[in-house]
């Protein structure tokens, strides 16, 4: 097990340098740049800002150095915001998006489980049907239809909760973003843990130990769980990912200082330094979340060995 | 029973989201106050503001945007300020100034008591100091050009030299004014001279005693009073800078600033808060303790900010397009024109649009009243300086709408039948296009463009969109076929930050049109002491650029923005820039109506 996940750990690193290398291309490859505007900068001015920034050394220079720079994990500063370190950036904007995620990540897996859980126990049982007709809904309200409609309501109307801003994980302005942004994962959560338990709950091993006279509790919770559990695990593992590096749709919506607002407008802005520190942030996180999902199945199921 | 406990919490949300969504549906609060969403005044002197995109940079000689420029305008200061109301020059940290008889003399006395955050007097020696930092090409400051009538400063910026001889060691001059040194433009010294680099203290600005600050200009430059209340002239701190270098120095523990508030917060994509400076030198008058500027984009999110009361104005053009005649009937709308403009650039390069008279047809075959009531917050404009923001300009003959004459021209153009009458077959269509870069507006009004050019002239003119960089670097390289999106926001309150844009072929020009006579009015213009003779020579140039065709204009853009009624001090000014330190929250209910006061120096 150890040696697996060292394994998998090391191969990580070539991965991301392959990420950032891919990236950094497009990045060349996409007309303008930061400086780019309306407004045109006289070819002088565009010389200086070339030179402060080494724009003007031959390709394979800069590349070197970016590549030196990402092996460090120091990606400079960002070139739109001027002297802002990109590390900095990473870890200003992280805990935002984490947190929301993380957030967003319990809820959604408490409610998916445990209503999918009981429609699959209460197989077509009124509770089944609502559930399920409940994540069908969740399933195709994106998001952006789903955000502006609970501000429609909540702040709006009732003036409960702030309709956008971020002070704080635990405040009442982080209500709206985590419901936003749990109700898809809730609903695919559900469902699937609802297919996943009731293909178990047909399997021989519960009848032999419904046989076996055990309760329905412990048959369902001890022996059922843990294999109809498997799907929403594979799920889970690349949508923490997801979740916790932020999601540019809500943290627009909500203008939240997260990853994904980051994101977004380093792409606009053909930011390259901060383009690259995110994504090779993003996938750092994707593969460590992966691993963690791989180690979680041989916990959970014990037919897999690594 | 789990079962029945959850479908019951499922069905009281339900009847909850039912109910909420009937409570909208006949909100009173709207209507009948007249102004959308709270009115309740935050507690003191604090107003919280959204000021548009994420702040590039807290330095003012870095950032270029408006979104920052409003953060400037309440840490610091220049010698002149943008007058609240009209956004001529205002007494800022001078409160006097001469001009020389030809407009290259600009002679600015500073006032008593003047003082940074931290209680350092602001001399002219700051001044200086502030431009000469401003313009190193280290610093590569974008907004740099702004400086450039400034002497030598553009060849300063460009790392450009002097020619020296190195017989004599008398430098070379001019041979226009022959008492100023020449520019070498080439990149090797002629046989027996050299290059002697320029440098920082060569530039056209002096103290000339620790209240008087000069500069001589390249050229006469009505214009520059005006221009000297930009950001980038705004006075910095040396001893900070020089401390804690170009990228730290505007940290809120390290910074020191020179205008009526200073910075005790800054959270980038959160927050930038701005307290009342005691140091600032007219500190009695201002009258809100705290500014807190949030940054966003999304215009439907700052309008919810606005309307549940958790800010109290808004960054102009903050009314999505759908709800504009909803908001406008309301007392928080803000209208008033801009200066700026939105018109169609054409590639005068390339037939078909080589030909005078096919640009011109383009423009007659618009109908900018129908375009102009499309985007509602925008006024028909047919010249090509926005009209009523400069006082005394006077108006020059545009396109009217008139089809006939658009046929007309094509056919004399030489796309005609045998009968001599215009067919649109004829018309290389494939050779024009219609470029623009992909934002909601401008794709509708492409669309529109497009319908009325097919129903005008029967040509359909293809429309291609791009990505806003990739829209402007090809649009600056010439690359476009036929005719494309551009607008311009003036840098500075003069009708000649429009007409300078055609002034070099290269540049925001971006038509290829260039004509030397036009080129002659401006500088003739510019060198006219009656300003209102000054302003007739400019429009015989705009005239000149109106009838070359290379431009057509479309509109003249709004303010639109909206602000709680409690705000008072903030009007709605040509380039949505305020003097914050005139701005102040009304408690008191019944003086909400009451005209604001106009400040004096």
């Amino acid at each position: 097990m150890l040696r697996f996940v060292i394994r998998r750990l090391v191969s990580t690193v070539p991965m991301v340098l392959v990420v950032v290398s891919l990236t950094w291309g497009l990045i060349r490859l996409a007309p303008g740049s930061f400086y780019t505007g309306e407004k045109r900068l006289p070819p002088a001015i565009e010389a200086n800002l070339r030179v402060k920034y080494g724009l003007d050394k031959p390709w394979y220079v800069q590349y070197g150095k970016m590549i030196v720079n990402t092996a460090r994990l120091d990606f400079g500063t960002s070139l739109k915001y001027e002297g802002q370190s990109v590390n900095a950036i990473l870890w200003r904007a992280f805990p935002v998006s984490a947190m929301v995620g993380l957030l967003a990540y319990a809820l959604s897996l408490l409610v998916g489980i445990t209503s999918g859980l009981y429609a699959a126990v209460r197989h077509n049982s009124k509770w089944d049907y609502t559930s399920m007709t409940l994540s069908m809904l969740g399933i195709s309200v994106p998001t952006f239809v789903l955000g502006p409609i609970l501000v429609l309501i909540f702040s709006l109307t009732l003036f409960w909760l702030p309709p956008a801003r971020w002070d704080g994980f635990a405040t009442r302005s982080a209500v709206l973003p985590v419901l936003t942004l749990s109700v898809i994962y809730m609903a695919y959560i559900a469902r699937l843990t609802r297919s996943g338990m009731l293909e178990v709950l047909r399997s021989d091993y519960i009848r032999t130990a419904r046989a076996k006279g055990l309760s329905e509790t412990a048959v369902v919770l001890k022996h059922a769980f843990r294999g109809g559990i498997i799907p929403v695990v594979s799920l889970t593992g690349p949508a923490l990912a997801g979740l916790i590096t932020g999601t540019v749709v809500i943290e627009r919506i909500y203008v939240l200082p997260g990853l994904g607002t980051y994101f977004i407008n380093a792409n606009l802005n053909r930011d390259e330094p901060l383009i690259l520190g995110i994504v090779a942030f993003i996938s750092i996180t994707i593969l460590v979340c992966n691993l963690l999902v791989d180690v979680a199945y041989a916990y959970i199921d014990p037919r897999i060995r690594y | 029973m789990l079962s029945r406990a959850n479908f019951g919490a499922v069905k009281s949300t339900i009847i909850l989201l039912l109910a909420a969504l009937a409570i909208q549906g006949c909100a009173p609060t709207v209507a009948d106050s007249g102004y959308f969403g709270k009115t309740d005044p935050p507690a003191g002197q604090t107003l919280r503001y959204i000021t548009g995109a994420e702040p590039q940079s807290i330095d003012p000689q870095i950032g270029t945007g408006i979104s920052e420029a409003r953060i400037y305008m309440a840490l610091f200061e220049g010698l002149v300020i943008y007058d609240p109301k009209t956004m001529q020059p205002f007494p800022g940290i001078a409160d006097k100034w001469e001009i020389n008889g030809n407009f290259t003399q600009f002679t600015f006395h500073l006032r008593n008591g003047a003082r940074f955050s931290n209680g350092d007097p602001i001399t002219a020696e700051d001044f200086v100091w502030s431009l000469r930092r401003g313009l190193d090409p280290k610093l590569a400051a974008e907004y740099s050009y702004i400086a450039y009538p400034i002497l030598y400063a553009e060849g300063y910026n460009s790392g450009g030299s002097f020619v020296r001889s190195i017989a004599t060691g008398q430098f070379d001059l001019e041979p226009a004014t022959k008492t100023r040194r020449f520019v070498a433009p080439g990149a090797k010294p002629e046989p027996g001279k050299e290059f002697v680099p320029i440098r920082a203290e060569d530039l056209g600005a002096v103290a000339l005693d620790p209240s008087t600050v000069r500069y001589t200009l390249t050229q006469p430059s009505p214009y520059f009073l005006g221009m000297m209340a930009h950001q980038f002239f705004m006075v910095v701190h040396r001893k900070t800078i020089e401390k804690y270098g170009n990228a730290d120095w505007v940290l809120p523990k390290n910074i020191v600033t020179s205008g009526p508030f200073h910075l005790t917060e800054w959270v980038p994509y959160d927050r930038v808060v701005a307290a009342k400076d005691p140091m600032y030198w007219d500190a009695a008058r201002v009258r809100l303790e705290e500014i807190r500027f949030y940054p966003a984009e999304d215009t439907t999110t700052m309008m919810n900010l606005y309307k549940a009361g958790a800010v109290d104005a808004l960054e102009n053009h903050c009314v999505p397009l759908p709800w504009i005649d909803f908001i406008r009937k309301l007392k928080d709308y803000m209208d008033a024109p801009e200066e700026g403009n939105y018109y169609l650039q054409i590639n005068t390069t390339r037939p078909p649009m080589n030909d005078v008279r096919v640009r011109k047809a383009f423009s007659l075959s618009l109908d900018r009243e129908a375009l102009a009531k499309f985007r509602r917050v925008a006024k028909p404009l047919d010249v090509f300086i926005p009209n009523g923001i400069y006082p005394g300009y006077p108006t020059v003959k545009g396109d009217k709408f008139d089809p006939k004459r658009a046929k007309q021209l094509l056919a004399e153009a030489g796309y005609k039948d045998a009968a001599g009458n215009f067919d649109p077959s004829k018309f290389p269509i494939d050779k024009v296009e219609y470029t623009y870069n992909t934002t909601d507006t401008n794709r509708q009004v492409a669309e529109l463009l497009q319908a009325q050019w097919k129903q005008n002239l029967g040509l359909t003119v293809p429309l291609k969109n791009q990505e806003t960089r990739t829209f402007f670097t090809s649009r600056n390289k010439l690359e476009y076929q036929g005719i494309s999106r551009s607008g311009w926001f003036g840098d500075y309150m003069d009708p000649y930050t429009f007409l300078s844009l055609f002034q070099t072929p290269t540049g925001n020009n971006g038509t290829g049109w260039w004509e030397k006579s036009y080129v002659d009015k401006l500088d003739d213009a510019n060198r006219t002491k009656d300003p209102k003779e000054r302003f007739r020579k400019l429009a015989a140039a705009e005239q000149q650029l109106l009838d070359s065709g290379a431009v057509i204009p479309i509109w003249v853009t709004s303010v639109d923005w909206v602000k709680k009624p409690y705000v008072k001090g903030m009007f709605p000014n040509p380039g949505s820039l305020y003097a914050w330190k005139f701005v102040y929250i009304e408690h008191d209910p019944s003086k909400w109506n009451d005209p604001d006061p106009v400040p004096k120096p």
